[in-house]
């Protein structure tokens, strides 16, 4: 599932990526594929299949809950967007990315110094 | 869980969605790059790759959905479990509140729905009509002639067949003993009417009802008791009344027969009577109604024009039947043609039957009773319920904080709800199935066999499940509803003080606790106002048993031989005080005859009485005194100037102001009243004393059935077992049936306002049990919760006595409240019971002071301990828990 040169997503940031992109407002599928992809500058491509399993486990949790909607082209599709529990828990995200970051800055600087 | 459950049900749709989405995605990728500039096929393939394995991803969603749908339940439950036992007081009250509620429900609405509801189990059984005549000024009457039946028969064509029949009892001898039965004499169609099937051997068809038929059929219950269900028996020879039979075949299980409470052993062919049962024939008598009948409606006839051609048909026989009338009944006959009709009622629950009718109402009065207890069951697990999860608040306040959904804990709390009711219920229905068989012992004391089929069926269980699931989710749901609520998470110690739901629900429970143990005590007090009435007889040592010589085929004079032959041994047998026989028991359902007599000075005027013949002794016997002159005596049979002795009543009523001993009246022939007897309730216990008539017994030669009573000072035991050695001696031929003292007779005669009275006591006494069970508990609660007020005023000062006054004027308060309610709902409610009293106005004031008495009496005890706990509180502790 790797590209070369591009990180491989790990399910943990999926879900942070996908509730981040969320935060602006419902999206669907594609839709949050692109977002992704787009605001990364192209570096992460996630593999559109693997977002659905994301998906729809972010919403069992209920931090996501869908809709089916038409999108301006007429096609009916699924949107998804965050409910309060999933803004609450984008916070505890975003602090769990921060700490992660922190570690292994410390980590690799030591290695660094060494 | 309930959308997980949701989610279950919906799986295909799920799947389908899921595709849909997928492939929603896939086609928006595949238009992007096709605006791109990409190929169309170039774009399809690229836009797959891109997708990556659907496959995989849809497995994975949906193996995600199963699990969590499972493991959550399976969690949910695992949790109630072991919330359940850490507080095994809460579990065990609530879940036998829930099952003697619903058990009671459930057992008396199975009761119910075997008595008045459930139709034959036959085929179709909504086509089956029963046949009554109509006589304007008289009711109905659901017995035909047989001319009348026979015409129907055979010349009505709206019908697709129709079946006649009569009890009787038989002596019936199989395997070398005799033993006396219920038997039914029945039309040839009786089985292919009804549609059963045997179930072993054959059913009696229309060949079998012919001048020799030999066929008989025993039902399946007695196939069990007395064959012990050996298929050996087909075939066997039989003997009834010394007529032969053989059995060729046996009814299938579950079948009691057409008429409710009257199950029967022996099925006979009609044309038998002539071999067996001595008498005229009454093949061609019109004006006789011995037979009744249940016809079944040609498909797609509806009943009313089927009624149509049918009393066409009735009124056709009444007017032939004017021409065979003898001449001093023609007038009547005319009469009959013309007034009488024919109409046809709903036979899907079988014939009119007086052991359902006799029940009925009281089964609906003591539905509408079950309902108060169920009502109070439901309030007690809803305070139960609601009294937790107040306890349990800190928890449910920090989980809420914490983000959980409020939809997921209300599913978690229902989860335990659901549990409580699924246990609940089972248990209930355990003790509805056994409950209703004592029920049916009660109201039937003396049955061998239970003569209705109360195993519950789809409909009581489908009653229970509903009943229970309702209760609890209604009463889980609002615990869950407010303890979720995001009130509760602020303020918490406000909405926890005054609890003005719970102290709602337990005054609504104390209120119609008041009113059922008033109802109770009215039943009770009505009961003990019959049994202890004065009967006009003396009930205690008195034996009674009969005996049919007719049955065992003997003639009218060797029956009123061996009759009179053991009247005598009896008079000198050991232990017996006296002794003698009647044609009529007393206080039996069996009525007295009617008959008439006339004054000699007016001979048209015809005074209907009620009529018993007597050997001498009866009086005496029965402990009954003679007002005037004397009893019979043996010399009232001979020749010469026959004799009556009439009730107190009759002579009051015809003969007033003078002494009736010495008078001549007109009753088959001349007769003369020797005595005046006083009067005895008979018949019913219930009913007035009527114009009686008594002509002695052996004054001619009568073969049939007979009772007599023994008044002894010994045991009954014994005195049975020399009724039966010197009756076999007289003649080996004869049963004794029907052994019964008087007492138990008498006691009998009570059974339905012994079963009411019994279960509004027990619905009572249950009524209070749970009302202060809901009291109690919530008290407890109330402590528990003021435990740092309470602290805080005992270190400031006050007393412990006055704590407990405190907590028990609360309680007071809540009951008293609930006592005036109850009041005003029994004062309103009462007149509904009024048919039920005997002898006490419905406004007894003993019955509701005792009834009143006792509610806070029990309330009182119930709110003892939680007080003598808040007593006890150390305000030290109490301080410092919060």
């Amino acid at each position: 599932m790797s590209h070369s040169g591009r990180p491989e997503i790990l399910q943990g940031t999926l879900d942070l990526l996908v509730l981040q992109t969320l935060l602006f407002g419902p999206i669907h599928g594609h839709g949050i594929v692109k977002a992704i992809q787009r605001s990364s500058e192209e570096l992460l491509k996630v593999e559109h299949g693997s977002l659905y399993p994301a998906l729809h486990r972010l919403e069992k949790k209920g931090w996501l809950a869908s809709r089916w909607e038409k999108t301006e082209k007429g096609r009916p599709m699924k949107f998804y967007r965050l409910t309060a529990a999933g803004r609450k828990q984008l916070v505890v995200e975003q602090s769990k990315w921060e700490q992660f970051q922190r570690a292994m800055g410390l980590v690799l600087r030591q290695q660094k110094q060494e | 869980m309930l959308s997980k459950l949701g989610w279950f049900l919906r799986r295909r749709a799920r799947d389908a969605e899921l595709d849909q989405e997928m492939h929603a995605h896939i086609e928006t990728e595949i238009e992007e790059r096709i605006e791109a500039g990409a190929a169309p096929e170039q774009a399809r393939n690229d836009a797959l790759r891109a997708f990556g394995n659907q496959t995989l991803a849809i497995e994975e969603i949906r193996s995600m959905w199963r699990f969590t749908t499972l493991e959550a339940f399976a969690r949910d439950i695992q949790y109630r479990f072991r919330l359940l036992r850490s507080s095994p007081l809460f579990a065990v009250f609530t879940i036998t509140s829930l099952a003697l509620g619903i058990g009671a429900t459930s057992a008396i609405f199975s009761l119910f729905d075997a008595i008045v509801l459930r139709e034959l189990p036959v085929r179709e059984p909504d086509r089956l009509v029963f046949l009554s005549q109509q006589m304007p000024g008289i009711g109905p009457n659901s017995y035909l002639s047989y001319p009348h039946f026979a015409r129907v028969r055979d010349t009505a064509t709206t019908i697709d067949g129709i079946l006649a029949m009569t009890p009787r009892r038989l002596s019936v001898e199989s395997k070398g003993q005799t033993e006396l039965v219920r038997g039914l004499y029945v039309s040839g169609d009786y089985y292919t009417t009804l549609g059963l099937r045997p179930a072993i051997g054959r059913l009696l068809v229309k060949e079998d009802d012919s001048a020799s038929g030999e066929a008989a059929v025993i039902s399946y219950a007695y196939w069990q008791r007395r064959f012990g269900l050996n298929p050996s028996i087909l075939g066997e020879r039989i003997s009834i009344s010394g007529v032969p039979f053989t059995i060729a075949g046996v009814e299938p299980p579950g079948f009691f027969g057409i008429e409710v409470g009257a199950a029967y052993d022996v099925a006979i062919p009609m044309r038998a009577l002539d071999r067996i049962a001595q008498g005229q024939p009454l093949w061609d008598q019109p004006g006789v109604t011995w037979i009744r009948t249940l016809a079944r409606l040609k498909s797609g006839v509806p009943a009313a024009k089927a009624r149509q051609e049918l009393d066409v048909i009735y009124r056709q026989v009444n007017n032939e039947a004017i021409q065979m009338a003898e001449p001093g009944e023609r007038e009547q006959a005319e009469r009959f043609a013309r007034d009488a009709t024919l109409e046809l009622e709903p036979g899907a629950t079988g014939v009119l039957s007086g052991f359902r009718e006799t029940y009925r109402r009281g089964l609906r009065l003591l539905l509408m009773m079950l309902a108060a207890v169920l009502l109070i069951a439901s309030l007690n697990v809803a305070t139960l319920l609601l009294a937790r999860s107040e306890a349990r608040r800190h928890e449910i306040a920090t989980r809420l904080s914490l983000g959980a959904g409020r939809g997921r804990l209300i599913q978690q709390l229902l989860t335990e709800s659901i549990l409580l009711a699924g246990l609940g219920g089972a248990l209930g229905l355990a003790l509805a199935w056994w409950g209703s068989k004592v029920l049916l012992r009660i109201a039937l004391p003396n049955a061998v066999t239970l003569p209705i089929d109360i195993t519950p069926d789809a409909r009581v269980i489908a009653f229970t499940l509903a009943v229970s699931a309702l209760t609890c989710l209604a009463f889980g749901l609002l615990p869950a509803l407010r303890a979720t609520s995001g009130r509760l998470a602020a303020g918490a110690r406000e909405v926890g003080r005054r609890r003005p739901v719970e102290r709602a629900l337990v005054t609504s429970q104390v209120a119609v606790t008041l009113v059922l143990l008033v109802a109770a005590g009215l039943f009770l007090k009505s009961l003990y106002t019959l049994w202890t009435q004065d009967t006009g007889y003396e009930r205690g040592n008195v034996l009674m048993f009969s005996l049919d010589a007719s049955l065992a085929g003997r003639n009218n004079a060797e029956s009123a031989a061996t009759y009179r032959k053991l009247l005598d041994e009896l008079l000198v047998a050991p232990g017996v005080t006296s002794a003698s026989a009647s044609v009529v028991r007393p206080v039996d359902d069996d009525a007295y005859f009617v008959a008439a007599f006339t004054k000699p000075e007016e001979p048209d005027n015809r005074i209907r009485v009620a009529s018993n013949n007597l050997a001498p002794g009866y009086f005496a016997t029965l402990g009954i005194p003679i007002l005037a002159g004397r009893d019979f005596d043996w010399q009232d049979g001979a020749a010469g100037l026959k004799s009556v002795i009439v009730s107190e009543t009759l002579a009051r009523r015809h003969f007033p102001d003078q002494n009736p001993v010495g008078q001549t009246i007109m009753m088959d022939g001349i007769r003369e009243i020797v005595g005046v007897a006083r009067d005895t309730r008979y018949g019913n216990v219930k009913d007035a004393p009527r114009d009686v008539v008594y002509r002695p017994l052996f004054e001619r030669e009568y073969g049939g059935q007979i009772t007599y009573e023994v008044r002894y000072h010994t045991d009954p035991a014994t005195l049975e077992r020399n009724v039966r050695e010197l009756v076999s001696q007289l003649d080996a031929r004869l049963s004794v049936f029907r052994v019964k003292t008087l007492e138990v007779q008498t006691a009998e005669s009570l059974s339905r306002e012994r079963l009411l009275a019994l279960l509004t006591a027990y619905f009572g006494g249950f009524a209070l049990l749970l009302a202060s069970i809901g009291l109690y508990g919530l008290m407890s609660y109330a402590v528990t919760q003021r435990t740092p007020e309470i602290g805080l005023r005992m270190a400031l000062g006050a007393q412990p006595s006055a704590v407990q006054r405190m907590v028990l004027s609360e309680s007071f308060r809540i009951v008293l409240c609930g006592v005036a309610m109850g009041l005003a709902a029994s004062f309103s409610a009462v007149h509904l019971v009024r048919t039920h009293l005997y002898g006490i106005e419905p406004y007894d004031p003993a019955s509701i002071l005792g009834a009143t008495l006792l509610l806070i009496a029990v309330a009182f005890c119930a709110s003892v301990l939680p007080a003598a706990r808040a007593a006890r509180i150390d305000p030290m502790r109490a301080l410092r828990c919060e």
